[in-house]
């Protein structure tokens, strides 16, 4: 890390997709200051998808965090993902509400239907599906959330034929 | 300041406003159990161990961090304090896998440290090896020749190849001794002005009689034969356990100042009432010295005789069995014995007759194979029906052939006669060895068990007759293994020591936590055979009594005591967790559910992590961040999985450690532990010597943990001080792997300006 | 003319967007002259989507469950052509229920645009901040507040007074005035509404905290999974700094306050004061032990006030009307009104306002019209994860502070979960343990371990593998987490535990000795049967059957092998024709 040869290069993460210089004016924001840490955290994680060890690395040393730390922090917070998530993020709530209207079957359809339980990214990357606590849409329970967006009154039927739709949306758009 | 007055369990304590409730009954000498506290780290408040009761107030205070306010009124041993404490400790144990103590040392039924010794042996520390020993065994060198080992059937080394030869292990340092001028016993504690007798010379009564008198007690044994030793002398033949070695271990018991009075029988000599009058207690450890007769006709028959009898007869007055036939029903150890011994005692032919297969035989594999090597013949599936005999003397043995019926619900098959196939084996003399019973004589006063033994308390040892106490062969369950009579005779001598003080006898069993291991977990282990013994030729010890095993060389021994997979917790001596589990009298096992299972990580040069026994007291982390700033450690994850792992997931090494040792010192279990410096890890509970450092002018003071000449490790000399990692682990003069370390230097700095200012020290600073 | 879409999540989650536009759409094409624009949620979740329609002569007409259909019969009655508006206008019983309500801390939501600080100011909004910062001493406001009586509206009901006042005595040039949006109680939406729906009414309530302690900053901090919230919240900020009304030398006063926003990233544990204050600094939220109090140490160190989103929300109203009319409505103990978030099997789903003294009696079967299907009414669980579950005999409980804590639940935030006879408390119970081992943080003891294990019991009671002696086992536990918790977060965790226990021991009992599961919900114990009558031998059972436990002949009954079965349930579900009993 001390070596000075490398002072003048731009610093390159392990994941060649993700382009440092985005997050730059964010992390020049926030130099110097831990308290900004989880913010920080987020823009990246908004930028690139997930958080890469070593961008966690980088982005602590630039804030004056002990990477300990940050990867403490990462962790704790279930927002934060360390892996590549699929194009589309599926939050399925599981709050009370959504528990006592049948959320265990839509859970049971949604991972049967995608092949991969919670906390897994399909195949494909087209899908990443994690159980939340509340969506907070507690009377149109169950809910899912698909890229921030809310789809309430699910059946078992209903929420496979949402991501029917995606799937035929993205198959559109590789033509 | 402002002085507060408060009561602590009824005691009026006075502190300073600011202080905390644990603080201050601290110094006022009233313990509060913590886990998670230290002074040197922020208060943390997590393990819940802390808490105590404040009247007035409905909850429970964690002590560590609520400040004392005037008029408080505190109890910290109310039932519902003690009732919180043992939940947490409950339930962190649920969470906490690792072995306290190895298995060996468990499966021991005197409790020896095998790990230990077998450590120190490849240490070659074979003075404190034999130390070790003495602590729960009086005779290693006998013991180690004639037992049968159950620490060995534990050894887990098994699920990598062979199980160490802890035995063996002990027969060496043992062996040692006894070529010392004087044996090394402990120092025997001041007298007491008790007196206690004891009734029985064998390994039950000789190991009570040793504890007894190092706990300063004057001791009297009695004994029915003319010779100390029992079992050992008169049911164990010599070329297994030479007389000579049994002799000179109990000359050391006898040098002790314990009196011995042999050939006298207690029941028909002096009774028991005399004794009781005589003495402040009696421990009767009389042994089993029957044969269990089979049953069949013509055991009356002359040239029939029980094994116990015809061993016990050789010692005395051993003829010549040349020429003879002799068959030894039996397919225990003492039958095996007998066999060899009808061997070496020049016999034409020596059958073994026994109703199942060798497979089933009780004896040891060992010894069925150093018989068979001696020309004993094995009328394996055959089952005497009755002795023949001709003018009172035997001439032949009618033999039943059995098979093996199907399992009964032991697992066991049972044999099973086949029908008319029987055979008649000429013989001159039947030895039947078939097991002991209790020859009870002159003991009426003793309330005896339906099987006709002696009913003594399993834990207290207590009999029936105040003040009279019984443990081994002659008790309860009957004849067991010596050692098994050793660790009774031990665990009695602490009863009576309790009983003549006057003090309630009590047990209660230590909790010991322990994990199930397979040979999965030992994949990464190299494999490296056992050691074997060095038996003497099969055609020469068949022609007489001299030992069979030549000593092991001192390297062999080393080496295989290498073989040891360190089962066993370093921390055990240390460990906070398992003295408050003993406190608090724990009882886990009904949170069982899932425990965490992190890897072991092995990285670092000094310091060794064993996440499964983390319990997230946090005090690691804490005080690499707060005390020392260098955050190699950070907690991972949240909830039940939350862990604590070096930055980033990196090696211990490589996350920033500047191996100060500080959180192995503070880890209150055996997650964290620095590494000794020496060549094989031991558990040890550890003596500490003064010390300095001379790595740097500020020459920190130490107390080196040291076990004989080994030096284990470094501490600060004061509670709480600081040392660097050259202090900490260059005591030992291993500078190749201090050099290895990667020691981020700003760190280290700070670290060196701390400690030079504790020290008082105002030199120039010395370079990283 | 002016017509409203109400675009809260749940409106969102109905379809409220594309009503929006088709409407957008409409007005530009028919060339209608009319003011579209959206509001939060009013609180008839049921409902949505729902749109208001304002003719010229100021009636209004709202339309529910609004499909591309309705929004044509819309367009039509806007353009004055023949139409079938009328079918999709409320009910009278459900209008009838919204005006039953009092709402304060709701009153502007679903009516204004929370998107255009104008149609907050047009409804008196910062005339409180700005009658304080002009008119009354920090002293005077905390006054005010004391004579309302409001009580803190996260769950514990801690004098917000109290709290205000400790805060301004700490000594310190530097304080904080800290939102907690972290609504985290599943089944809870209160604050959410709120800030999508009048997110001005939260800022001039902080400020008007912030200016009765002396804080020239504050944060609010809002959970991530809200993101309309965080949003609308945004964009209120900007146009208040715009307006001069967050900045410096407020209505030209002395008085300066700014406010920013902290998405938390998902840690139900950071409801908790001190868990919050370490996620602000960057840090893992876990709790910090108290004393001290943020009041005296909290964000950074400082003086720092912590009320949650609809505790801030009361504040103007108290203001502007006064502590003593706060504190006429509600009960001797319990001031004001209270939002609950109505959700799980009943019919009418969504928000309601109430004054405290309401009984659940009057919530249930007033504003929440019952049980959905005509069930009965087995409990409620109120307060969340660190609430209980209240029977169906204790119905008639007055919603104050008091009574609730006397039935072992407690108010909380103010979500009612309605439960049925097909719920099983058990299972609920093992919900609730599940839910707080997710989220708890893992630094103490009881909390981390003992929790997992209650859970371990729970779900081997509901596996049908319950022992003799797991209730007495559960029971001791859960005292003993309740005991040695460090956080609120586990002390009150067992309380679902506790209370189930309480009130339906008998299911416990039924669930361990008698192997069985009244409610039908823990599989394992159900036993799947073909009714021969009703089968028709269609096969489709026999196909779905993950085990093959399902044999038979075409056109005939089919035969389940119940040592076969492994209870997964799918038989039942795909029957078209109910002709699988489960018992």
């Amino acid at each position: 890390m001390g070596c000075n040869c490398s002072e003048n290069k731009k610093w390159e993460c392990s994941d060649s997709s993700i382009d440092i210089a985005l997050l730059e004016p964010e992390l020049a924001k926030h130099a110097g200051s831990p308290i900004n840490l989880i913010k920080v955290l987020q823009k990246a994680q908004e930028l690139y998808g997930y958080l890469p060890l070593d961008l966690i690395v980088y982005i602590s040393s630039a804030l004056g965090v002990k990477p300990a730390k940050a990867l403490g922090v990462v962790t704790f917070y279930t927002q934060f993902k360390t892996k590549p998530v699929g194009k589309h993020l599926i939050l399925l709530c599981r709050g009370t509400a959504c528990h006592v209207n049948g959320a265990s079957g839509i859970e049971e359809a949604v991972s049967e239907y995608l092949g991969v339980s919670e906390g897994d990214i399909t195949p494909n990357g087209l899908f990443s599906y994690n159980n939340v606590a509340c969506l907070g849409c507690c009377s149109l329970s169950p809910v899912m959330m698909i890229d921030n967006k809310a789809y309430g009154n699910l059946t078992k039927d209903s929420a496979v034929k949402i991501l029917k739709e995606i799937e035929m949306r993205e198959a559109s758009l590789c033509g | 300041m402002n002085e507060i007055k408060l009561t602590i369990n009824g005691i009026q304590a006075t502190g300073q406003q600011g202080q905390t409730i644990l603080d201050i009954a601290k110094e006022h000498g009233i313990e509060i159990p913590t886990l998670c506290h230290d002074d040197r780290t922020e208060i943390y408040g997590s393990c819940g161990i802390c808490v105590v009761e404040a009247e007035g107030n409905p909850k429970l205070l964690r002590a560590c961090s609520t400040m004392a306010a005037d008029g408080m009124s505190i109890n910290t041993n109310s039932d519902r304090v003690i009732q919180s404490r043992k939940a947490a400790l409950e339930l962190l144990l649920s969470d906490h896998s690792g072995d306290c103590r190895p298995p060996c040392a468990k499966a021991c039924p005197a409790e020896t440290d095998c790990q230990g010794y077998v450590g120190l042996i490849a240490n070659g520390e074979y003075k404190e090896a034999l130390k070790l020993i003495k602590e729960k065994v009086p005779f290693p060198a006998s013991i180690g020749r004639v037992c049968p080992h159950p620490c060995e059937d534990a050894c887990r080394r098994e699920l990598v190849e062979e199980p160490v030869a802890i035995a063996a292990m002990k027969k060496f340092v043992g062996d040692i001794d006894l070529l010392e001028e004087a044996a090394n016993t402990p120092p025997i504690a001041p007298a007491t002005g008790k007196r206690a007798a004891v009734v029985g010379g064998g390994p039950g009564g000789l190991t009570a009689a040793y504890f007894l008198r190092l706990n300063g007690h004057e001791v009297t044994v009695y004994d029915a034969m003319p010779l100390m030793g029992g079992m050992l002398r008169y049911g164990i033949p010599e070329y297994r356990l030479p007389k000579a070695v049994l002799q000179k271990e109990i000359d050391a018991i006898e040098s002790l100042g314990i009196k011995f009075c042999n050939s006298v029988r207690v029941g028909a000599d002096i009774s028991l009432k005399e004794l009781q009058d005589q003495n402040d207690a009696v421990i009767v450890a009389v042994g089993a010295w029957s044969s269990i007769s089979l049953g069949c006709p013509g055991e009356e028959l002359g040239g029939v005789i029980g094994g116990i009898e015809f061993l016990r007869g050789i010692d005395i007055n051993s003829k010549s069995l040349a020429g003879m036939n002799v068959a030894v029903v039996g397919g225990g150890n003492t039958a095996m014995d007998a066999c060899r011994t009808a061997v070496r005692l020049g016999a034409a032919n020596v059958y073994n007759i026994y109703r199942r297969t060798k497979n089933e035989m009780p004896a040891e594999e060992i010894e069925i194979r150093q018989a068979e090597e001696e020309g004993v013949i094995f009328k394996n599936l055959t089952n005497p029906i009755e002795v023949l005999g001709k003018d009172g003397t035997a001439q032949a043995v009618r033999l039943q052939h059995m098979e093996l019926g199907e399992p009964d619900a032991s697992g066991r098959r049972s044999p099973v006669p086949i029908q008319g196939s029987e055979e008649t084996l000429a013989i001159d003399m039947a030895i039947m060895a078939l097991g002991q019973r209790l020859n009870g004589i002159g003991l009426q006063e003793l309330e005896l068990t339906r099987g006709g033994t002696i009913l003594a308390d399993e834990h207290t040892f207590a009999t029936s007759v105040e003040g009279v106490f019984a443990v081994g062969d002659a008790t309860n369950q009957g004849a067991d293994i010596a050692i098994s009579a050793i660790g009774e005779g031990k665990r009695a001598a602490e009863m009576v020591g309790l009983y003549l003080k006057g003090m309630k006898l009590g047990h209660s069993s230590e909790f010991l936590s322990s994990t199930e291991k397979t040979a999965e977990d030992f994949l990464d282990r190299q494999k490296q055979q056992r050691v074997s013994a060095h038996e003497r030729d099969a055609g020469v010890r068949s022609r007489d009594f001299a030992e069979i095993d030549l000593p092991m060389p001192e390297q062999e021994a080393k080496n295989e005591a290498f073989r040891c997979l360190e089962c066993g917790c370093r921390d055990y001596f240390e460990c906070k967790l398992i003295d408050y589990a003993n406190r608090y009298n724990v009882e886990p096992d009904k949170y069982r559910g899932l425990v965490n299972h992190n890897p072991k990580k092995d990285e670092h040069p000094f310091i060794v992590r064993d996440p499964d026994k983390c319990i997230l007291c946090g005090l690691c982390v804490r005080v690499c961040d707060e005390v020392i700033g260098a955050t190699a450690l950070g907690f991972v994850d949240r909830g039940f999985v939350t862990s604590v792992k070096p930055a980033l997931g990196a090696d211990l090494a490589d996350a920033g450690c500047i191996a100060c040792g500080l959180c192995a010192q503070m880890c209150p279990t055996g997650a964290l532990t620095e590494r000794q410096m020496i060549a094989k890890q031991v558990p040890l509970a550890e003596e500490y010597t003064e010390g300095a450092c001379d790595k740097c002018p500020i020459e920190c003071k130490m107390k080196i943990a040291v076990k004989g000449s080994l030096k284990l490790r470094a501490l600060p000399a004061k509670e709480g001080g600081l040392l660097c990692y050259k202090g900490k682990f260059g005591f030992a003069g291993n500078a190749g792997e201090l050099e290895s370390l990667k020691v981020p230097a700003g760190i280290q700095q700070s670290l060196l300006e701390k400690i030079a200012k504790a020290n008082g020290y105002d030199g120039p600073m010395p370079e990283n | 003319m002016r017509i409203t879409v109400g675009e809260g999540s749940c409106g969102v989650a109905a379809g409220a967007t594309e009503i929006y536009s088709l409407l957008e759409q409409g007005i530009k094409a028919f060339g209608i002259d009319c003011m579209l624009t959206v509001t939060g949620c009013i609180g008839m979740c049921y409902l949505e989507p729902i749109v208001n329609v304002t003719l010229s002569d100021g009636q209004l007409a709202t339309y529910v469950r609004v499909s591309a259909e309705a929004v044509g019969e819309i367009l039509k009655l806007l353009c004055n052509e023949e139409n079938n508006a009328e079918q999709y206008l409320i009910a009278q019983q459900d209008q009838e229920n919204l005006d039953a309500q009092q709402r304060i801390a709701l009153q502007n939501c679903g009516i204004i645009d929370p998107e255009n600080i104008d149609e907050y100011l047009d409804a008196q909004g910062y005339q409180a901040i700005k009658k304080c910062i002009t008119e009354l001493t920090p002293e005077q406001v905390i006054d005010e507040m004391q004579a309302s009586g409001l009580g803190g509206r996260g769950g514990a009901g801690f004098p917000t007074w109290f709290k205000w006042q400790s805060a301004r005595g700490s000594e310190g040039d530097k304080k904080y005035m800290i939102c907690n949006a972290d609504e985290g109680d599943p089944g809870a939406f209160m604050d959410r509404a709120v800030i999508e729906g009048d997110p001005h009414q939260l800022i001039e309530g902080i400020m008007i905290g912030a200016y009765a302690i002396g804080s020239d900053e504050g944060i609010v901090y809002v959970r991530a999974e809200y993101p309309l919230a965080i949003v609308r919240l945004e964009l209120a900020i900007i146009q208040a700094r715009e307006r001069g009304i967050l900045g410096e030398n407020i209505f030209g006063t002395d008085f300066c306050f700014d406010l920013a926003i902290k998405a938390g990233a998902g840690a139900f544990v950071c409801g908790e004061e001190t868990a919050l204050i370490a996620s602000l600094e960057g840090e893992r939220g876990m709790p910090r032990l108290k004393p001290p109090y943020p009041a005296q140490k909290g964000f950074l160190k400082l003086p720092s006030n912590i009320n949650n989103v609809e505790t801030f929300a009361n504040v103007p109203w108290i203001i502007r009307n006064g502590g003593s009319a706060f504190a006429a409505i509600g009960t001797e103990d319990s001031k004001g009104t209270k939002v609950f978030a109505l959700t799980g099997k009943i019919a009418k789903g969504g928000l309601a306002e109430v004054p405290m003294g309401t009984t659940i009696r009057e919530i249930v079967y007033g504003v929440g019209g019952g049980i959905r299907g005509g069930k009965a009414f087995k409990a409620v669980q109120m307060g969340g994860p660190s609430g209980g579950c209240i029977p169906a005999k204790l119905i008639d409980t007055m919603i104050d502070y008091r009574s609730l804590a006397a039935t072992g639940a407690i108010m909380g935030s103010g979500g009612m979960v309605i439960m049925d006879e097909s719920t099983c408390m058990v299972d609920m119970a093992r919900f609730f343990i599940e839910f707080t081992c997710n989220e708890s943080c893992g630094k103490c003891t009881h909390c981390r371990i003992g929790n997992r294990r209650m859970l371990e019991i729970l779900e081997r009671i509901c596996n049908g593998e319950g022992q003799d002696g797991d209730i007495e086992l559960l029971s001791a536990l859960a005292e003993q987490v309740k005991d040695g918790s460090l956080c609120g977060l586990g002390q009150t965790s067992p309380n679902p535990v506790l209370t189930t226990l309480r009130y339906f021991r008998n299911e416990y009992e039924d669930h361990i000795y008698n192997k069985k599961c009244t409610a039908r919900q823990c599989k394992p114990l159900l036993t799947y049967t073909v009714i021969d009558d009703l089968c028709i031998g269609c096969n489709l059972c026999a196909k779905r059957c993950p085990s093959g436990a399902i044999t038979g002949e075409l056109k005939k009954p089919y035969i389940i092998d119940n040592e076969k079965c492994i209870q997964c349930g799918k038989c039942a579900e795909v029957c078209k024709f109910a002709a699988v009993a489960v018992d």
